[in-house]
């Protein structure tokens, strides 16, 4: 079980990072495409994709 | 060349500034890194989450790693294409939108170098991203399966990074000439619509810019047929050739279009 752990590590802390990043760019960002909340809700909720989209769509990009 | 380079530090701060040289690797890794792990460990998650018949086998600890790395390209490729053209859909219609264009274009800069500039940060991210992305899953094949000749990754990384400087190409073509969301359907339209179509009536041809992610894969098992793979790669490089050109005609063209 352990080595599943350390298998299942790096992919852990990349989801995180992706986590984080998107959450104080989230904060930073003057105004997103949307309500901020839903963001931090999609962010938060859902893994992996939440920050992707966040990315993809929710900064405003014009 | 110097208008090159500065629009290209200027391009480079844009993808800093809007964190895409730190997520699109990390994505990329991950759908790289997620699929052998996943593969490996398919029994004991099976065990944990549902009651299997006893003695049930799924036949799928005897995989070897070059079925691994096969399938590892094929979830990525799924993921590449589309995450290139939505974060680089706008590179070039957004600067039209947002004032950008207005402040560049009143300076004497060539759209050549302009266009350049665009297309080589745009290259550089998604290149990098995928070169690493492949690697990670490599590394995790080699660590839970057996190992894969390192020529054969070379050659599968060599053609694939054709292919997504194809995908590049496409959709910062597609927005020089189009506002965003016609590029980003245009894009899509040409990178995943023709590739499924390519998959479904594509036997009776066996050149195309869309067989490289095939040809990409068989690179593991064996080898592509030599002359229908070199053929496919200079049409390829024929077809980045003339979108460029299209597209630095469609940024010129598109002047008139810029708000300011």
């Amino acid at each position: 079980m352990s080595s599943l752990l350390m298998m299942l590590l790096p992919i852990i802390i990349i989801e995180f990072i992706l986590l984080i990043v998107a959450l104080i760019d989230l904060v930073k960002i003057p105004e997103t495409n949307g309500p901020k909340w839903l963001w931090a809700i999609a962010i938060v909720c859902v893994s992996i994709i939440g920050p992707i989209i966040y990315f993809i769509f929710g900064r405003k990009q014009v | 060349m110097m208008q090159w380079r500065v629009l290209l530090q200027k391009e480079w701060r844009d993808h800093v500034r809007s964190l895409k040289v730190l997520w699109i690797p990390l994505v990329f890794v991950l759908y790289g890194v997620m699929q052998p792990v996943m593969l490996y460990y398919m029994e004991d998650i099976m065990k944990a989450v549902g009651n299997m018949p006893e003695g049930f086998d799924m036949g799928i600890t005897d995989v070897t790693s070059v079925e691994v790395m096969a399938s590892t390209v094929g979830q990525f490729h799924l993921i590449v294409s589309l995450i290139i053209v939505l974060s680089f859909m706008g590179i070039i219609s957004k600067e039209r939108k947002n004032r950008t264009a207005a402040l560049l274009y009143v300076r004497p800069i060539s759209f050549s170098s302009y266009y350049f500039s665009k297309w080589s940060g745009a290259t550089i991210v998604a290149l990098v991203s995928t070169i690493i992305g492949l690697l990670a899953s490599y590394y995790y094949t080699v660590i839970l399966y057996n190992e894969v000749d390192a020529w054969r990754i070379a050659a599968l990384i060599g053609t694939y990074s054709l292919w997504v400087l194809f995908v590049v190409t496409v959709t910062v073509t597609a927005s020089a000439l189009f506002p965003t969301g016609v590029a980003g359907t245009l894009a899509i339209l040409l990178t995943y619509f023709v590739q499924l179509i390519d998959s479904i009536i594509g036997q009776f041809w066996t050149v195309s810019p869309w067989k490289l992610g095939t040809y990409a894969v068989t690179w593991l098992g064996s080898k592509p047929d030599s002359s229908d793979f070199w053929l496919s790669v200079v049409v390829t490089v024929i077809a980045i050739i003339v979108l460029m050109f299209v597209g630095v005609f469609g940024a010129r063209k598109n002047m008139e279009n810029i708000k300011i």
